[in-house]
């Protein structure tokens, strides 16, 4: 049997098999992207001056970096709500029988299935004047005047935290269901209280999990142009918003352009953040 | 794509051509394609106006495809050798930027059998307005009792919190702002009494919408009682038992002509011209005038009936008396400076 390359390292893979989705990436990905860069060094609409100006106007002005600002900030406090609200979700959902489990991820997967303009529609009529929230509160002779909660940072922040749910639950059940649950017993008859063997045991073997769904979650609440523009209103401009008025409305697509870089690469400073921490983290959870 | 026998066997017939006559191109083998806008547009156009033009020119391939104007421009702009779209639909402001970027061709006046009989605001060289879009005052009846009969009417005390408005990325979002700054003495070009007065309407407002048709849902969920608005949009939500009703205020309805356009270099110039022709006849525009469209139509031979005559006008005469019309050329100068100012200005 001499046909086989005895040279051959059996850890070494070829390449040949990843081509075809590394050449359709370069082609619909990287080329489009490179377009969009070429695009947003260009000083005037027409494209036909080079220069820094779009990135000058954006950073140097105080109105697009407030923009920016909120926009990033407001993916902060979707994941934080996500991330307190579905931790709990998963772990109970390593607790429970099978059957509970089955309802549960149901629970978890069923927004996925209906369209985001959907529930996000259904977020106008929870949160409205009207809405059921308000209904409810009025009838029970807690307010006289309904509540403002459409058109808010807090509407966003709630609608969008349950639009992206899913995203932070999914990572979080799968992270919570490879730890060996004797580290839980053996925590405990060594004498370590429920919370702190959460802390010490649970939080720190989880961390992978929470990592890849605060990354997931807050990309994800970032851009979510249709439940912000709905939910948060002609007023409230983040970035995606920003974005396709300057593209759409104005035409004006160098600008957009570098609005898009600019957002792009501060997403990536983010992400990379939590790919740090996920990566401290690690060497945290075996230690 | 309308996908049928017939057009199967159009399909097959016009490969088998190509084979038999190379010489013939790709791009003449194309359907005319007719970009018009999404929602009651759309559903209008293809009950009435294309079923007019396949009778007129023996069942012609055409397609529809529905998409805001900014978007039809950005397409064709996108290829203006070989565009994929034949006829775009225009608001004002986007038909000056289109006409402005070379990516329409004048229309053919003197080969047209209705350009001289639309209303004088109507005969655009660069292309005929078929229809007119008109916005004035919306309102609840069952909230507002008193019907409202000025734009001032939004600045009343007892509209606190119960305004509507949506903001400048929409035709009517800007051209109402421009009317509120004549209102208080600016104009096309000076609009800073209309931003004025937008701070003083900050109690006011209930919302601002992302766009025209999100306006429409705040009506429906009750979040807002009054609102400037489009009259087709409000036709549409009272056809569906929201009660809602539009009055032309008495500083006159804003009217916007929405113009039709043949793309330039459109491989199907002559299909592009004779679906205009469509448009512009008597017969399309009385159909598209009577329910459950209520378009306003621009052939001075239509005679104007139902609700148009009831709320807008009896007659060309009566529509160029109590319709305003916007100097959009003016508008399209200062809008992204506005839009700015807008986005910096107004937070509630």
């Amino acid at each position: 049997m001499g046909a086989a390359p005895a040279s051959r390292d059996v850890t070494s893979y070829g390449m040949g098999l990843a081509a075809p989705l590394a050449l359709f990436f370069l082609l619909f990905f990287v080329a489009p992207l490179l377009q969009l860069l070429w695009l947003s060094l260009h000083n005037d609409t027409a494209g036909l001056h080079w220069g820094l100006g779009q990135y000058l106007h954006f950073l140097t002005d105080p109105f697009s970096l407030g923009v920016l600002g909120s926009t990033l900030l407001l993916g902060a406090e979707v994941t934080a709500v996500c991330l307190v609200l579905g931790f709990p979700i998963a772990w109970l959902y390593q607790r429970v029988g099978p059957r509970l489990q089955t309802i549960i991820i149901l629970i978890v997967l069923l927004p996925l299935l209906t369209s985001v303009v959907v529930r996000t529609f259904a977020w106008i009529v929870i949160l409205g004047r009207q809405g059921i929230i308000n209904a409810t509160l009025q009838s029970l002779g807690i307010i006289d005047t309904p509540l403002k909660l459409l058109y808010t940072q807090f509407g966003v922040v709630i609608a969008l935290a349950q639009v992206q749910m899913p995203l932070m639950t999914l990572p979080l059940i799968t992270a919570l269901g490879r730890i060996d649950p004797n580290l839980d017993d053996a925590s405990c008859s060594l004498g370590a209280g429920s919370w702190r063997t959460f802390f010490r045991i649970v939080l720190p073997l989880s961390l992978p999990g929470v990592i890849a769904g605060c990354t997931l979650t807050y990309a994800a609440a970032i851009t979510a142009f249709i439940t912000q523009s709905l939910v948060g209103g002609g007023q409230m401009l983040f970035m995606p918003m920003y974005l396709y008025q300057q593209a759409s409305t104005l035409q004006n697509w160098p600008f957009a352009a570098a609005i898009s870089i600019i957002f792009l690469l501060a997403v990536l400073a983010v992400v990379s953040v939590f790919t740090t921490l996920g990566r401290l983290s690690r060497g945290y959870g075996w230690a | 794509m309308i996908l049928n026998r017939r057009s199967l066997m159009t399909t097959a017939l016009t490969l088998g051509a190509m084979k038999a006559f190379p010489g013939l191109s790709f791009a003449q083998a194309r359907p005319l394609v007719f970009a018009t806008f999404t929602g009651s547009w759309e559903e209008a156009h293809k009950a009435v106006l294309v079923p007019a033009f396949r009778k007129a020119n023996a069942d012609a391939a055409m397609v529809l495809d529905p998409m805001l104007s900014v978007d039809q421009i950005a397409k064709v702009n996108a290829a203006k050798a070989n565009p994929p779209i034949d006829v775009m639909l225009h608001d004002p402001g986007p038909a000056l930027v289109a006409i402005g970027q070379d990516l329409v061709e004048p229309y053919p006046v003197e080969k047209s059998a209705y350009y001289k009989d639309l209303i004088g605001e109507a005969q655009e060289p660069m292309g005929p307005a078929p229809f007119f879009q008109v916005v004035g005052l919306t309102y609840n009846p069952e909230a507002v009792k008193t019907p409202p009969t000025s734009w001032a009417d939004l600045w009343k005390p007892e509209f606190k919190g119960r305004v509507g408005i949506t903001n400048l990325n929409s035709t009517l979002g800007t051209g109402w702002l421009v009317e509120i700054a004549k209102m208080r003495g600016g104009s096309e070009a000076n609009v800073d009494p209309g931003f004025k007065a937008l701070e003083e309407l900050k109690p006011n407002l209930a919302a601002v919408a992302a766009n025209p048709g999100a306006l429409a849902t705040l009506f429906q969920q009750g979040q807002i009682d009054i609102s400037p608005g489009n009259f087709n949009a409000i036709q549409i939500l009272k056809a569906r038992g929201v009660p809602v009703e539009f009055v032309a205020p008495k500083e006159g309805a804003i009217a916007f002509k929405t113009t039709i356009h043949i793309v330039k270099n459109s491989p199907n110039r002559e299909l592009a011209f004779k679906l205009i022709e469509a448009a512009l006849t008597p017969e399309v525009q009385t159909t598209l005038m009577n329910p459950p469209y209520l378009i306003v139509p621009t052939n001075s031979k239509v005679t104007m009936g139902g609700e148009i005559a009831r709320v807008l006008a009896k007659d060309t005469a009566e529509l160029k008396q109590k319709f305003v019309f916007q100097d959009w050329k003016k508008i399209n100068e200062q809008r992204s400076a506005w839009i700015e100012r807008f986005n910096r200005e107004i937070k509630i």
